[in-house]
């Protein structure tokens, strides 16, 4: 029994893309990296996936139609980053008829750095999510497992580094959001807790989407594979809503899996 | 082949029972049939190819009004005009017997045949939920207009001319057997998210719709006042595979076959202009299926797309022609001296005459969006209340300006507010209105006139405003141009439109490559 998987994200400005293959079953299931391409491309995502993604394929010698399903990135990110990703992987899983998987980006993230540590570490991801804003996540990593500490969510970068200042446990930070922010989370860190990973880890890589996806294989948490309802992670509603709802001083902490909320919840 | 339409016999019947069977989930039977026949009040045509029965009508009348019972059309002749023939015929010989109005029930999933009847002149008043037992799908009930209206004749003369070419077309045919009418042309899935609605259509050669399936946001954008390009996107990624899933499993059932990716000739869709995050939403579905399936990608541009919808409403449209697209976005007059080529002559400055409604709903506080309300209140006001500016009507060039009328409007009613006076709605609305369509139809004219032009289309979301159509028909009329108006459906963003532009480009032999961009303000003009 082997699967051959599709794994690809375009939620920030690199364009992650792997093809893979699953081999044996259950615990002795074995995943086979076949090709990879991890390609910084600023707003290239629409333009650039496609051919890239057409390189893996032959340097693979495998055809698109013998992919047994889609892997994408859900984001946080870029909105129209991930929502090119999440696109072209609804094209493609929908024109095939296979299942469409999503992982976390910055899931993802962090089994790239996971892949590259002997020693168990608490990895801390900043998302740039735009308007001053990052989107935080704390990963538990070892060689072969990640656990996330908590959903996604999108603040302000100083509070998360006062948050994370809180603790003395050891810190390895990575993510988009050091370009703008890095400054703000050592300041804000007891000296010699924090060290920051070099920049190739602070995007997704192909390969960590497929680590991701295989450990979500492993503990069923893939959901249910429909390329309907598979959706990106937005953490935060539109300016408009968030706005209206600022303005009937209705702020709610969740998001609706849409990313829209419900059309009765505003005002006339 | 020999194609007429003849009175259904009794001689029919097995025929006209397998075609039945293959058409609904609840066919009539044998004994319905022989009861039907036997009625004077009732009127039954068969269309009769080379002495096979390949597909009938039948309706019951009763003073002025009547009720088609039935339509149907053998699978392997659907989609080649045969329904557009019958339904002429059946209109035209219910018409001698002095009938005034026609009704009709139709399956709400069915949009080849929805079309067919709007084609004739027929809009659906209401539903009836859970009408086909079988299915539990819902009937959409349709009337005919007032069939002696001028407008009703116009209409039935251009579904006659349509069913002359459709015989013509067919009686030049040498098989009618094998089915393959539809495997000569290409069958194209179009695909639309520029704006607001996400949209998904299948159609063969250009022209044949077996399916479209629009999804509105409205609902979403209403309480902003307007389209919100975050929302807009959001919801294209929610609704892209049900659209298109729904389009392709509706085009299988009207088609009477089984139609998948693999069948597809080519997938069209709009990459330009348009709000950039939608579009990418579309698009970055397509290139992924069209990656996945191996089907070539076609890009469209949505201008050309609302152009080209004229000529599915009516096959008789042809350049040369000018056309002028109206919506919330765009508002842009055109002249089209062959399909394919364009000149754009003049756009608007700033606002599209569709957002100039909107803005001027909005102020008065009427909703969103502000198109329909406004034509309504202006039905009943005096267009020559309040003397709004006309701008740019004595330009000399084909450019519109809107945001000045629209700021006209907005300081009237501060200054009528201020003074304690009380706005009347409707005086205002047809007063703006009207310096809106003045200045069109001021342009339309001249640009007919210096292109010499015998066509015109009038196109967009905005060509559902009754007044505007009024008054570019009559002025145009005077001239002895035809102003050609799409139904709503082809008017308003949908992709059945953008199948057909796509078909264009797909047989001139254009393909979008996996590295195209989105095009937000992308020209309808070649370099």
């Amino acid at each position: 029994m082997s699967a051959v998987v599709l794994a690809l994200d375009t939620a920030t400005e690199q364009i992650a893309l792997a093809l893979g293959v699953f081999e044996g079953e259950g615990e002795a299931e074995a995943l086979r990296v076949l090709a990879t391409r991890d390609v910084l491309a600023p707003r290239e995502a629409l333009s650039s996936t496609l051919p890239l993604l057409r390189e893996i394929f032959d340097e693979s010698g495998l055809t698109a139609a013998q992919i047994d399903s889609v892997v994408v990135g859900r984001g946080p990110g870029s909105f129209t980053g991930v929502r090119i990703g999440v696109s072209i992987a609804k094209g493609i899983a929908h024109g095939l008829g296979v299942p469409l998987f999503g992982v976390g980006t910055l899931d993802a993230i962090a089994w790239g750095i996971a892949m590259q540590h002997e020693q168990p570490l608490v990895v801390g991801i900043i998302g740039d999510a735009m308007r001053g804003e990052v989107y935080p996540a704390l990963f538990e990593i070892s060689p072969d497992a990640v656990r996330r500490r908590a959903p996604d969510t999108v603040g302000a970068p100083t509070a998360i580094a006062m948050e994370w200042a809180g603790s003395s446990e050891p810190l390895l930070l990575a993510g988009n959001g050091l370009r703008k922010y890095a400054d703000i989370f050592v300041s804000a860190a007891a000296d010699g807790v924090l060290s920051i990973a070099e920049e190739r880890f602070w995007a997704p890589s192909g390969e960590g989407l497929l680590r991701a996806f295989a450990a979500a294989r492993l503990s069923g948490e893939t959901g249910d594979g429909d390329p309907v309802t598979l959706l990106p992670i937005y953490t935060r509603l539109s300016d408009a809503e968030e706005n209206e709802q600022r303005l009937a001083g209705t702020t709610s902490a969740t998001v609706p899996s849409s990313g829209v909320s419900d059309r009765e919840g505003g005002q006339r | 082949m020999s194609i007429r339409i003849r009175s259904f016999v009794h001689a029919d019947l097995d025929a006209a029972l397998a075609i039945e069977d293959a058409s609904f989930p609840r066919p009539w039977t044998r004994g319905m049939f022989a009861q039907d026949l036997e009625r004077d009040d009732r009127m039954w045509l068969a269309a009769d190819c080379d002495g096979v029965v390949q597909g009938y009508a039948g309706a019951v009348y009763h003073a002025a009004e009547a009720h088609v019972l039935n339509l149907a059309v053998a699978p392997d002749s659907r989609c080649r005009g045969l329904g557009t023939i019958l339904l002429s015929e059946l209109l035209d010989v219910l018409r001698a017997r002095d009938v005034h109005a026609v009704t009709l029930e139709v399956r709400e999933g069915n949009a080849a045949a929805i079309a067919l009847y709007e084609s004739a002149g027929f809009h659906a008043v209401g539903h009836r939920p859970g009408y086909y037992a079988e299915t539990g799908e819902s009937a959409l009930v349709m009337w005919s207009d007032e069939l002696d209206s001028p407008g009703a004749e116009a209409r039935l003369d251009a579904l006659a001319a349509k069913a002359r070419d459709a015989l013509k077309r067919l009686s030049s045919e040498s098989d009618t057997t094998s089915g393959s009418g539809a495997g000569e042309e290409p069958l194209v899935l179009g695909i639309e998210t520029s704006c607001d609605e996400t949209a998904a259509a299948v159609m063969i050669g250009g022209s044949t719709l077996l399916s479209s399936v629009v999804a509105s946001q409205v609902d979403f954008h209403a309480r902003f006042g307007g389209v919100v390009p975050e929302i807009a996107s959001r919801k294209h990624t929610e609704a892209v595979v049900p659209v298109v899933e729904e389009a392709m499993q509706r085009a299988s059932e009207n088609a009477g076959r089984a139609i998948g990716f693999s069948d597809l000739d080519a997938i069209a869709v709009t990459y330009g202009p348009g709000l950039v995050g939608a579009l990418v939403v579309g698009l970055a579905y397509a290139k992924g299926l069209s990656f996945a399936t191996g089907v070539p990608l076609v890009g469209v541009n949505h201008l050309e797309g609302h152009i080209f919808a004229a000529a599915l409403d009516d096959p008789t449209v042809a350049p040369p022609l000018i056309a002028l697209v109206v919506s919330g976005g765009h508002t842009s007059l055109v002249h089209v001296p062959e399909w394919g080529v364009y000149r754009t002559l003049g756009a608007t400055l700033d606002d599209a005459a569709g957002e100039a409604f909107d803005k001027v709903a909005k102020v008065l506080g009427l909703g969103y969006p502000g198109g329909p309300v406004i034509s309504r209140l202006a039905a009943e006001g005096d267009a020559t209340a309040i003397d709004f500016p006309r701008a740019m009507l004595h330009s000399g060039d084909y450019r519109f300006s809107l945001s000045g009328l629209k700021t006209a409007v907005i300081n009237h009613i501060r200054r009528e507010r201020e003074a304690g006076h009380e706005i009347d709605l409707p005086d205002l609305a047809a007063s703006f209105q009207a310096a809106v369509i003045d200045v069109q139809v001021a342009k339309a004219v001249r640009a007919a006139e210096e292109y010499s032009v015998r066509s015109f289309v009038l196109a967009g979301g905005v060509a559902a405003n009754p007044a505007l159509r009024a008054a570019l028909t009559e002025a145009l009329g005077r001239n002895g141009v035809k102003v050609t108006v799409p139904g709503f459906e082809l008017c308003t963003d949908n992709a059945a439109m953008i199948a057909a532009a796509g078909t264009f480009r797909f047989l001139s032999g254009e393909r979008l490559p996996l590295t195209a961009d989105a095009v937000p303000d992308l020209k309808l003009d070649a370099d």
